[in-house]
């Protein structure tokens, strides 16, 4: 469960129990930019947010509304200038084991074959001897096996992105974190990517943060869609959604809660975007 | 001499009846025919524009003899490439060191960046007197001219390949912990290399013209050499046939970093069909 912690906190609905730790909980997370040349950059304003083991979250806003800087905050490549992050009972100010990201447009390095994108996670940090069966089962797992010879030139966009996830999971991270990952493929890819998504999601069971511009694709997969505001970026609302799984395209348009949520959710991001 | 050069794109769209290689050949044919109608009709003497059969001539005596003859282009071709090589590999290490260097610490960067500009500007062959001075008219200042020659596009361009890397790909490496060496093993040197093969491409065509730079100040052998003794007596025919034997080995030089790139950087091109970049 997703808890925006507010004055009431774990008032939410659903399974909120206030004696389990929350997983990850930002208390109090900005982020101010600073160069040179443009002076400070409130990117962020301070946010609370909980992360319960298991949750799938989906965060929606408009561009400059700092959900970018929230996933870098996560990720460990930045670190926030005011409040902190708790993942576990360790506070996060690094890049941990227990985090994969998952790039937009999939980020793979074109001079490796599929395989070795896959495995850099296993090779890099003073790990020495990449568990070929891992790779395996990662291949596998998303239907990559007869692929794993290839470049990354020679796949389609969905199998690129396919990769990347596998590459996020090679070290068995607790927390996935997705930054628009499927936001450059075709509606219909897209549409399949996400199914798969939710397979691999039941089966493994990871928390997974993912960033998106759609509404649809956030009530598709998420248990908690997080609305955010830019200028500066901030939580304007937390909402559940109580679609039983699995979920499928099929069926999603037609459930009687799909339309209110997504005119909420679309109602709020008119109303942030209407803002002066 | 250029500093940066682009790395390799993709041959220009053909014109779409003729092959290429029969335009290009039929430059060749023409220019030969004008050469010949020029010595012929305008009457320049042979030490002013050899006849192109005096010149095939002179090709062939060199090439019909033992290849241990001292009278063949065997001995000194093999002298000069030998050199060259050795300067283009020196070179480039070199250079590949000190883009990488620059490239990594901003230390190093500000020590040599503004000499290494400053040395860029200074039309590098004129050292080569120096060099000959300190190196004496062996192996050695051939070899050290080429290098210097040699080093110079490779440091440039490594320097900027290396530094031309995408953010997102250093994020993935930094959320994976990745160490100094691991980034710029795995990724930045890989990311450079269409770059860097940019910089050697031209630093093996330098390494030779280093080299028979340093041969016209003083060698006992080399095709430089080949070529002032054949100035020497006025054989223009003779000078024209090494300049052919020269650009050959130019061109099957150039073309084996070519060949070298494609093996290496075989991404290249296409590796940019990932979306979010243009």
């Amino acid at each position: 469960m997703a808890t925006l912690a507010t004055s009431q906190p774990s008032a939410s609905a659903g399974s909120a129990d206030e004696t389990s730790q929350p997983l990850i909980a930002l208390r109090g997370v900005a982020k101010t930019y600073s160069s040179q040349r443009h002076g400070a950059l409130r990117a962020l304003d301070p946010i609370d947010l909980d992360l319960a083991d298991g949750d799938f979250i989906c965060v929606v806003g408009p561009s400059g509304c700092g959900k970018s800087t929230m996933l870098r905050l996560l990720a460990g490549l930045d670190v926030p200038t005011e409040g902190r992050i708790r993942l576990g009972d360790k506070t996060i100010n690094g890049p941990s084991a227990d985090v994969g990201v998952v790039f937009q447009a999939a980020n793979l390095l074109p001079w490796m074959n599929v395989r070795d994108n896959i495995a850099l996670p296993l090779r890099v940090g003073g790990r020495q001897k990449v568990p070929e069966a891992r790779i395996d089962a990662l291949l596998e797992m998303t239907g990559l096996s007869e692929f794993a010879g290839r470049f990354p030139y020679e796949l389609s966009g969905g199998m690129q992105q396919r990769a990347g996830i596998c590459r996020a999971l090679a070290r068995d991270p607790r927390i996935l974190l997705m930054d628009e990952p499927f936001g450059a493929l075709d509606a219909l890819t897209r549409e399949r990517m996400n199914s798969e998504l939710q397979r691999l999601w039941m089966e493994a069971r990871k928390t997974v943060l993912l960033i998106t511009h759609s509404i649809s694709e956030a009530i598709f997969l998420a248990d908690k869609v997080v609305v955010m505001s830019p200028r500066p970026g901030r939580i304007l609302e937390c909402l559940d959604v109580p679609i039983p799984r699995p979920r499928s395209y099929d069926t999603l348009v037609t459930h009687p809660v799909y339309a209110g949520l997504a005119r909420e959710i679309r109602a709020r991001l008119t109303q942030a975007e209407a803002r002066p | 001499m250029s500093s940066i050069a682009a790395p390799a794109k993709s041959a220009l769209p053909r014109s779409r009846n003729v092959p290429s290689s029969v335009i290009t050949l039929g430059g060749l044919v023409a220019l030969i025919a004008l050469w010949q109608f020029a010595v012929t009709r305008l009457h320049l003497p042979a030490y002013i524009l050899p006849a192109p059969l005096a010149v095939l001539k002179a090709l062939w005596t060199g090439i019909a003899v033992a290849p241990s003859s001292p009278l063949g282009w065997y001995l000194p071709l093999w002298s000069t490439l030998r050199n060259a090589t050795f300067g283009f590999v020196i070179g480039s290490g070199f250079g590949l060191a000190a883009g990488s260097g620059m490239a990594e610490s901003a230390v190093i960067e500000r020590l040599l960046m503004p000499y290494a500009f400053a040395l860029q500007c200074l039309p590098k062959v004129a050292i080569a007197p120096l060099i000959v001075i300190w190196f004496g008219f062996g192996d050695g200042s051939k070899i050290a001219v080429a290098a210097l020659l040699a080093f110079f596009p490779v440091m440039i361009n490594s320097f900027t390949g290396l530094r031309a890397i995408e953010p997102e790909r250093l994020d993935l490496m930094k959320a994976l912990s990745a160490t100094r060496l691991e980034t710029y093993r795995l990724v930045k040197l890989p990311n450079a290399a269409p770059f860097i093969f940019a910089g050697l491409d031209m630093a093996v065509v330098y390494a030779l013209l280093g080299t028979i730079v340093a041969e016209f100040l003083g060698a006992q052998r080399g095709m430089g050499v080949v070529i002032t003794q054949a100035e020497a007596v006025t054989d223009v025919a003779g000078v024209f046939a090494a300049l052919i034997i020269l650009g050959a080995l130019g061109m099957v030089l150039h073309s084996l970093v070519r060949l070298a790139e494609k093996r290496v950087v075989h991404w290249s091109d296409r590796g940019q069909n990932q979306g979010g970049r243009a």
